[in-house]
């Protein structure tokens, strides 16, 4: 069965489009990345999917069912992001109490030796803790609660580099221990890139790419040598990026476009592009760099 | 052995060969049971399913055998299908930076032919 599917999915802020038509369906219980630049649409459309926010257009369904108001997807489907708001006037292991009457499969035990763990006390008050304890406890929040659909929304903001570590080991071990739909989102792929099954690319609220991580980092490759012979194995075709300094020349081609009658003998090297490149350019609209910007 | 992000080597290769690796050392012996991909994720922080793929490549090579719901294992005669597959890719990716270097410097095949019997000989 099908998990999410959105059909065609818009959101408009006023006259901003944030997702413009967007369609995809994840299925199974796989870690995802979903993967953008600031204000691609990441955090939108994690909303739309736990039902806080109600598309402009298109279908979302989650289970077969449309999220929005929607009860029993609210109890099988967590979203945690910097802006969770809890009441004021209960401490964090009553928050914990009150998560246990909400989600059936609360793992309370758990919640109260990650939060020790942190060296968060169980007797602070959600308002009170620092920005990195915040994401933390949300984090924890969301991991022992244990939902089908697990959506965290850049979950690592504001930790340090010690706690976000152990965080990322802890969602590791907690899917192994009872696998489901996560989706993760960040902006820095290579740190999240050894939890990933797959991953989701989206840019100006569209998905540009939804594909097994490995296949990310076989799509490009970067060839380096004498730009003529590089013309030619390219095929004189667009390139996604070029660079050309006094010695050498530089440009990444997706793989399945370079020319594999060319036979002469070549000195053009072949590299590999890695994830976190590929989806960086597959998301640049200009093909030089931050160089080009300063040429006058 | 830690497994590499940075590596240009994928994460699922980079398992399969330390698997490899364990056979190679005797660690893992024939008939021998292997980790399961939940134990290889644990183990190396990764993702069950990328493990899962570093197994299935061993599986296809015929250096491991499956049984229904007990695991993975190692096939009898793995270590020499080991053996053999690295002497051919090592030897073979020398071969070809001997030639490309013996074509940079304007040696004939003749020459070159020559010069590897040579050493064989003084070997």
């Amino acid at each position: 069965m099908t998990d999410i599917v959105c059909n065609q999915v818009e959101k408009k802020f006023r006259n901003k489009k944030a997702l413009n038509k967007l369609s995809c369906s994840i299925e199974g219980e796989k870690i995802i990345g979903l993967i953008g630049r600031n204000g691609a649409g990441k955090s939108t459309w994690l909303k739309l999917l736990a039902g806080h926010l109600k598309p402009t257009d298109g279908e979302i369904h989650i289970f077969g069912e449309n999220p929005f108001n929607n009860l029993k997807i609210a109890t099988n489907l967590i979203l945690i992001e910097d802006s969770m708001t809890f009441p004021p006037f209960f401490n964090l292991g009553e928050l914990f109490d009150m998560a246990s009457d909400f989600y059936p499969d609360w793992q309370g035990d758990l919640a109260i030796r990650l939060l020790e763990y942190a060296n968060i006390p169980l007797k602070s008050f959600h308002h009170n803790l620092s920005k990195g304890q915040v994401s933390t406890f949300n984090l924890i929040y969301g991991l022992a609660a244990r939902c089908a659909i697990t959506l965290l929304d850049e979950p690592m903001n504001g930790m340090d580099e010690g706690i976000r570590t152990d965080m990322y080991r802890a969602i590791l071990k907690e899917y192994i221990a009872y696998p489901r739909t996560m989706i993760i989102s960040s902006h820095h792929l290579p740190e999240i890139e050894h939890l990933l099954e797959e991953i989701l690319l989206i840019d100006d609220g569209e998905v540009v790419l939804h594909v097994p991580l490995e296949d990310v980092n076989q799509m490009l490759v970067r060839l380096k040598g004498d730009v003529n012979e590089i013309k030619e194995i390219t095929d004189y075709q667009d390139v996604l990026f070029e660079k050309q300094d006094a010695v050498s020349y530089e440009a990444i081609i997706e793989r399945n476009k370079i020319n594999t009658n060319y036979q002469n003998q070549t000195n053009v090297q072949m590299q590999p592009v890695s994830a976190s490149e590929v989806c960086k350019l597959l998301t640049h609209k200009q093909k030089g760099g931050i160089d080009d910007v300063f040429k006058s | 052995m830690s497994i590499s992000n940075n590596s240009t080597i994928p994460i699922y290769i980079q398992i399969a060969e330390w698997i490899e690796n364990e056979i190679l050392a005797n660690r893992i012996q024939d008939d021998g049971k292997v980790f399961s991909q939940y134990q290889l994720a644990e183990m190396f922080n990764i993702n069950p399913a990328t493990a899962g793929k570093g197994l299935t490549i061993l599986l296809e090579n015929g250096i491991l055998y499956k049984k229904r719901g007990l695991g993975m294992f190692v096939q009898e005669g793995a270590k020499e299908l080991i053996l053999a597959k690295r002497r051919d890719e090592k030897l073979s990716k020398l071969a070809k930076e001997i030639v490309q270097e013996a074509k940079r410097l304007f040696v004939s095949d003749e020459e070159l032919l020559d010069l590897i019997k040579k050493v064989q000989k003084e070997e």
